[in-house]
């Protein structure tokens, strides 16, 4: 069967110069014009503005073309774009192909202009031979399942859930831990507003509870999930917690008084010790007891007097579908390696988080400032631990990678911190150790001049020639540090202080199994990837999967929630329509040319898409996830991807290489 | 046969993965990474849908090498990746009956970010492929001798 060829319209972008500087746009454009099947070769300043758009839609409403070259940037950027220019002029939005040559030329060939140029005319021809292959297809229609799945219950998770919610749409929130909250829930008053952090949480966590439409699942992990846009799903494994009884702190305390304290209590960073059943805080949500099954002894059932308990570790596999994935599974603190700075060999270094927690009020030392029970009477802040760090100098993570980015939120936490202890103890010694206070933030420069004036001192240090810290050895001090301060040219000084903190960085936390899952794309900072930061913020390349708050990267709470908020409202959009429409790119069968050999149907084994009908194969529309390895088997070249097929890539190979005098 | 460097400028085809290798181009571009440049991407969901016969069908276009950047074992397709290295294996065999040199052809993984890894798999194919003849002399295009 042989196909009318499409004539082909072609544009050409300048990019402002991100293009043009280094392609001769105006020699693309007259060599492509000439090619066999293109009708049309234009250029434009910037092809994604209206006019640029506009020149292809009258193109087609006057019939000039049929289907579409853009030769511009990537088209994960614009494809959006330009597909709309074609609906808007009625065409069908798959009659589009896009020829990369910013990205893949422009920007990676910059030093041969001539080189570059060639090479942009023959991406655009191949670009034009595979257009003029190209077929109108219809995209695939799924019914949306009308919830959404919030993963994380942190403050970007609580957020999430209560702006579906509020806007009427169900909503699953899956939380890995026994409570709600997070994070925020460790930290005491917050920077820039000085609320409570558990006000903050209180308010957000009782209007989730209160809303018929959110369904909780503690104590859970994901275990399986697929689907894709408009239908996923997702497998829970929830754990039953051991208990189902309110209780307060005082309640609990006299229920276990008999269970030994013997656990690192995570929630004060290690600060403290707890039992293997607990509460993290008074008032938390739920304030129901947890056991935790890692460290509960099976003699430790009969040391508990209280009701409610029930000491079997059961597990349910709960499967919940929705239309769309938010991801809001948070950060971890940088853990400094043994010996860093000190830290894990020397005790009085500690941690900025750490030291949160010993300044609040229901902390391991009830807000006083001791460390091994002494008072202090001096502290040191280090910044950057774990953060901005450079290869060679810092240690790298086991993927061998040093933590080169910025935690964002920690210079005006620390420095939020050092205000607090110099107001509450006004005698204390502060000194801050940086590399470059960034406090970038709408009302956080306040908290570094108010640190000038509380008469913190500060002392500037090259990131090549960190400070070093060391115990002082019966001086008065604890802990000696030195360090080269280049706000004195350089000049070497030597601290003694009773207290170091380091200020740690934030690392994503560890969700290799849900990225494994779902296949989900990480940065090189090892945080989840938004597809673009300006056009496509807070949306993963899998459609449909929301990302909000930390696991984007580091951020403080007020970006946290102003990206689950965005995460809530870019699902809403895919919830609230009765159908989503997926790419057409599966398999398609030629029913001519099949004769029912079955090699396709063992090739997709895994995925089971094909099956044979009156000798001929056929494709489940909706399994189908064309890969194409049916498509290689076939033995009359029976099976194509719709949108990708062998002959189009055969005429784009074809025209790929244009000999050099042609090109000239 | 002592291997001898020409000064031909080998054309170089990159079967590049829609989720991982082509972003990974792309990456490379926005770090501003300069590289060879004969190497042309052709963006494809996953280079296991193409047939042997597809890949003998490049080099007699004019592609002097072939580079599969696929997604390893970041794969999002079920079985692919497997079958995928299954097929370049069988592919070898094929070349070396046809007296084609295997450099030609190079299986690899490239993810999302991996810009440097792009670049050099570019680069080291390109030097390679200039210790080779042009695949039009091997494939007996042309004679001997005649650039
Ligand atoms: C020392 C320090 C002080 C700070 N002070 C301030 C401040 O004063 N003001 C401010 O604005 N910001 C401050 N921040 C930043 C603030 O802590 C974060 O912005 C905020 O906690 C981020 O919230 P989140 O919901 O993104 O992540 P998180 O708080 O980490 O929440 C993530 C949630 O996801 C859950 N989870 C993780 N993995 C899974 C999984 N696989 N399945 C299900 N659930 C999962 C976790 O259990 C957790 O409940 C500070 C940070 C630090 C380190």
């Amino acid at each position: 069967m042989t196909k009318e060829k499409k004539r082909v319209g072609v544009y050409i972008c300048h990019c402002g110069g991100n293009i043009s500087d280094v392609v001769d746009v105006e020699a693309v454009r007259a060599y492509i014009e000439k090619l066999d099947g293109v009708a049309v070769a234009r250029k434009n300043m910037f092809m994604c503005s209206s006019d640029g758009q506009k020149m292809i839609e009258q193109d087609l409403k006057d019939g000039l073309i049929d289907s579409v070259v853009v030769a511009s940037c990537t088209p994960k950027l614009h494809q959006g774009t330009f597909r709309g220019a074609l609906s808007r002029a009625g065409q069908n939005i798959y009659l589009l192909e896009q020829s990369n040559i910013r990205e893949q030329v422009s920007w990676t060939h910059t030093h041969d202009h001539a080189a570059a140029t060639n090479k942009a005319k023959q991406l655009v021809a191949a670009a034009a031979a595979k257009a003029e292959m190209l077929e109108p297809l219809e995209p695939i229609k799924v019914k949306t399942v009308p919830c959404g799945i919030v993963i994380g219950g942190g403050i970007a998770g609580l957020r999430a859930v209560r702006d579906l919610s509020k806007w009427g749409m169900n909503v699953v929130l899956v939380e890995k831990s026994p409570f709600l909250g997070g994070r925020t829930a460790q930290l005491d008053h917050v920077f820039p507003t000085k609320e409570k952090a558990r006000d903050l949480l209180d308010k957000l966590i009782k209007e989730v509870i209160a809303d018929p439409k959110v369904t909780i699942y503690l104590n859970s992990q994901v275990i399986d999930g697929g689907g894709s846009l408009g239908d996923f799903f997702v497998k829970i494994e929830q754990t039953f917690r051991g208990c189902t009884e309110k209780y307060d702190l005082k309640e609990l305390e006299d229920a276990i008084k008999d269970l030994p304290k013997d656990i690192k209590n995570e929630f004060d960073y290690g600060l403290s010790y707890r039992k293997s059943i607990w509460m993290p805080y008074e008032g938390c949500w739920p304030s129901i007891p947890a056991v935790d099954w890692e460290n509960f002894q099976p003699e430790d059932a009969d040391k508990v007097n209280g009701s409610g308990f029930e000491f079997q570790p059961n597990k349910e596999i709960i499967e919940v579908r929705g239309g769309s994935i938010i991801l809001a599974t948070g950060f971890d603190p940088y853990q400094p390696a043994q010996g860093e700075y000190g830290y894990g060999t020397i005790p009085e270094v500690i941690t900025l988080p750490q030291l949160v927690r010993l300044m609040a009020d229901d902390g391991p030392s009830n807000g006083r400032l001791e460390i091994n029970e002494h008072p202090v009477r001096s502290v040191a802040f280090i910044h950057c631990v774990g953060s901005r760090q450079v290869e060679g100098i810092n240690n790298p993570q086991p993927d061998g990678k040093v933590n080169n980015y910025c935690s964002r939120a920690c210079c005006t936490a620390t420095l939020q911190a050092a205000n607090e202890l110099k107001e509450r103890y006004p005698d204390l010694h502060v000194f801050d150790l940086y590399q470059d206070i960034r406090t970038y933030g709408h009302g956080h420069e306040e908290y570094y001049q108010q640190a000038s004036k509380n008469q913190i001192l500060f002392l500037r240090y090259d990131p090549l020639n960190p400070a070093t810290v060391r115990p002082s050895n019966g001086r008065e001090t604890a802990v000696s540090i030195t360090v080269k301060d280049l706000l004195t040219q350089g000049e070497e000084m030597e601290l003694g202080v009773d207290l170091v903190v380091l200020s740690v960085g934030m690392m994503p936390r560890n969700i290799e199994q849900i990225i494994d899952i779902f296949k989900l794309p990480q940065g090189a900072d090892r945080f989840l990837q938004e597809v673009h930061p300006k056009l496509r913020p807070v949306e993963l390349a899998v459609e449909g999967i929301m990302l909000a708050g930390t696991c984007q990267g580091p951020m403080d709470i007020t970006e946290a929630t102003a990206a689950a908020s965005a995460a809530a409202a870019k699902s809403m959009n895919i919830l609230s329509q009765e159908y989503v429409y997926l790419n057409p790119y599966i398999a398609r069968v030629d029913e001519d040319l099949c004769t029912g050999t079955g090699l396709c149907i063992e090739e997709c084994s895994e995925v089971n898409a094909i099956r044979l009908e009156n000798g001929k194969a056929v494709i489940n529309k909706t399994i189908c996830n064309g890969c194409g390895m049916c498509v290689a088997v076939c033995p009359n070249d029976a099976i194509n991807i719709q949108g990708w097929t062998i002959p189009q890539y055969k005429n784009m190979v074809s025209k790929m290489l244009i000999p050099a005098q042609e090109l000239a | 046969m002592t291997k001898v460097e020409s000064s031909y400028t080998p054309n170089i085809l990159l079967l590049s993965t829609i989720d991982c290798a082509y972003p990974g181009a792309d990456w490379a571009g926005q770090m501003h990474m300069d590289h060879y440049v004969q190497a042309f991407n052709l963006r494809v969901p996953s280079p296991a849908m193409f047939p042997e016969e597809f890949y003998f069908y490049c080099f007699e276009q004019g592609f002097d090498g072939i580079l599969i950047m696929s997604c390893g074992a970041e794969c999002p397709y079920p079985g692919a990746y497997d079958r995928l290295a299954k097929r370049v294996d069988h592919l070898y065999k094929m070349m070396k009956e046809r007296n084609l040199e295997t450099d030609r052809l190079r299986l690899t993984a490239i993810c999302t970010v991996c810009a440097q890894a792009y670049v050099k798999e570019i680069e080291d194919m390109a030097g390679n492929l200039k210790t080779l003849p042009p695949i039009k002399k091997a494939l007996g295009d042309i004679p001997q001798g005649v650039n």
